[in-house]
């Protein structure tokens, strides 16, 4: 079997030279630019979601082969195909598949499915991208493919107040996010004189402190900071997830968020961590810290008077943002193991939870908590599967929530193979929050399964979604009782991360 | 030969006014302009520091982001279109049926 996985990888390389290490994303970038054709030609959005979700799955393969098969390499010297990329490129295409595999039969999707599936492609090509860029240039284009087609996106929700204020919003708070990374990589690329990360992160310790580094830093942490959304770059997430529609909203938490993290890894590893005795390194550490603290709270204690359940959704992935960047403030490589994992999990309960509230606005029910009054008697299956989904949220076990957020803890905690008292009061506020977080949690299962329904007509569910929440649900359990693979993957992610 | 240093004032007074234009204007199309400014401030940066240190991937850079400015208000209009339709208004802060 190997042997055939070997010579498979060695023919592909053979073929495509270079381009075999951004073979996965040009194949995505192929069905963005076929699904307006397709559409044009069939008038069928279900068949327009068949191809991007064939050519989605095609890529997914060729990555993983290549995963398999250690084929990792470099083309143009701009992108990099490593454990770390291809890890990453798996996780968008997973977010992809849900969305896909949803979006034909949700009620709020536009009738335009050729401009709809062109954009869905068109973003995580341009995800993938980002996830194995190697130089700033390269990240920057990729995050602004992103970025702008984000906007596009949510403003396809045609007609609709809501979404056409969300898309505003999202544009000039995204735009001025590119403006200040950009001033930052101008900063950065001014006093180390080149975008390559791997000769930044060798030139970084040889310089001495200078203001310019420091507003380089700043300018990427704040453009950054909008992207995935923490406190106080935040107040887009809330509005656009409320106003997209669903399907995109759950595509946005969870894929665009994680974009923004492996941006973040990159960069800030590379300037602080590579070059052993980065300058500032303790200072930024500290900034990161705050504003993970900062970030978990404000979004945990706002979810708590939403009545509005996207709203809640947003406000609780801010709150996760906040944990993932406990791995930014420790800086080592346990912890970035843990947030690597955490994002996995984040995937499957945050993307599960949004899929059920597409589901159930298909149905015919409301977006507000009250709305989901008795479901546990009009629709068994789905209040449990929501529960399950919302529990792992809170972190309690066996959920695949409690084993993340476990690893990602415990990486506040162990640094460097010894328990260590500076960041322990992190540690300490990440746990305290997931204990408030359960009670907003709790709130929409107590809805569901204590309070009395308003009418008690069967919900009923088209099968495309129950197949994409059992999908979620089988990941929420094994994900829980057995990591050990995935958290394997993701310790080989982090210390290809290390190497750069 | 001018000193760097003019022409880094220069492009973060550039931004500064692209800042203040964003937060105070109420209209949309305004807060647009004002993200160009930005943006060109920055690659005035990327310009200066390219010619001044010999290094052109600065240069190539700026190309690069012209062209991702011009993509970004292409798409910013046609949403500020779109909202016009719907709610007749481009005002920032008439824009505001989602709070909290």
């Amino acid at each position: 079997m190997a042997e055939i996985f070997d010579s498979l990888a060695t023919t592909l390389v053979d073929t495509f030279k270079e381009a075999t290490f951004v073979l996965p994303e040009l194949i995505v970038l192929i069905a963005a630019l076929i699904a307006p054709l397709v559409f044009y030609l069939t008038k069928n959005g279900k068949i327009v979601a068949a191809v991007s979700f064939a050519l989605i799955a095609v890529s997914a393969l060729v990555t993983m082969l290549l995963m398999h098969t250690v084929t990792y390499g470099v083309a143009a010297s701009m992108f990099e195909f490593d454990a770390f990329s291809s890890l990453m490129m798996l996780l968008f295409m997973a977010v992809a598949f849900l969305t896909i595999m949803v979006s034909p039969c949700h009620v709020e999707t536009t009738k335009h499915a050729g401009e709809y599936y062109a954009l869905i492609c068109a973003i995580v090509a341009g995800m993938m991208f980002a996830a194995s860029a190697a130089n700033l240039l390269a990240i920057f284009i990729s995050v602004e493919v992103v970025s702008i087609s984000s906007y596009a996106l949510v403003a396809l929700k045609k007609n609709d107040p809501r979404a056409s204020e969300a898309a505003v919003k999202y544009l000039i708070i995204g735009a001025f996010s590119t403006a200040l990374t950009l001033f930052g990589m101008s900063m950065i690329f001014g006093v180390t004189g080149t975008l390559d990360i791997a000769e930044i992160s060798a030139i970084v310790p040889t310089m001495a402190a200078n203001w310019a580094f420091i507003v380089g830093c700043i300018g990427m942490i704040a453009g950054y900071g909008f992207k995935i959304a923490a406190v106080p770059f935040h107040s887009w997430a809330p509005d656009v997830y409320e106003g997209a529609s669903t399907p995109v909203s759950g595509f946005l938490a969870t894929a665009s968020k994680k974009m923004g993290f492996a941006v973040l890894f990159k960069i800030f590893f590379a300037l602080f961590i590579i070059g052993s005795t980065g300058v500032f390194t303790l200072e930024f550490q500290y900034v990161f810290a705050i504003i993970a603290a900062i970030t978990m709270t404000v979004g945990n204690v706002v979810a708590i008077s939403q009545s509005n359940i996207k709203r809640m959704l947003a406000y609780s992935s801010v709150a996760q943002a906040g944990y993932i960047m406990i791995a930014l403030a420790v800086m080592s490589q346990y912890a970035t193991t843990g947030a690597l994992f955490h994002m996995f999990t984040h995937v499957v309960m945050k993307g599960g939870a949004f899929i059920i509230v597409a589901a159930l606005i298909t149905a015919g029910l409301g977006e507000k908590i009250e709305d989901y009054k008795g479901l546990a008697k009009r629709a068994p299956l789905v209040a449990a599967a929501m529960m399950l989904f919302l529990f792992s949220l809170a972190g309690i076990p066996p959920l695949a929530g409690f084993t993340s957020k476990f690893v990602l803890f415990s990486g506040a905690i162990f640094v460097n193979g010894a328990v260590s008292m500076q960041w322990m009061w992190l540690a300490l506020i990440a746990v305290l929050n997931s204990a408030i977080s359960l009670y907003y949690y709790a709130r929409v299962v107590k809805a569901m399964y204590i309070e009395k329904p308003a009418c008690e007509d069967k919900v009923s569910v088209p099968k495309p979604f129950m197949v994409a929440i059992l999908l979620c649900v089988i990941g929420v359990i094994v994900l829980g009782v057995y990591p050990e693979y995935l958290i394997d993957l993701c310790s080989k992610a982090a210390t290809a991360l290390w190497l750069l | 030969m001018i000193d760097i240093s003019f022409f880094l004032v220069f492009s973060a007074i550039l931004f500064g006014i692209g800042m203040f234009g964003l937060i105070s204007s109420k209209r949309g199309l305004v807060t647009l302009m004002s993200i160009e400014l930005m943006l060109n401030a920055a690659n005035i940066n990327f310009v200066a520091f390219a010619s001044y240190g010999g290094h052109t991937d600065g240069m190539v850079f700026v190309i690069f982001t012209i062209a991702i400015a011009a993509a970004e208000v292409a798409v910013g209009i046609a949403l500020m279109l779109n909202a016009y339709k719907i709610q007749k208004t481009t005002e920032v802060d008439k824009l505001s049926t989602m709070r909290w």
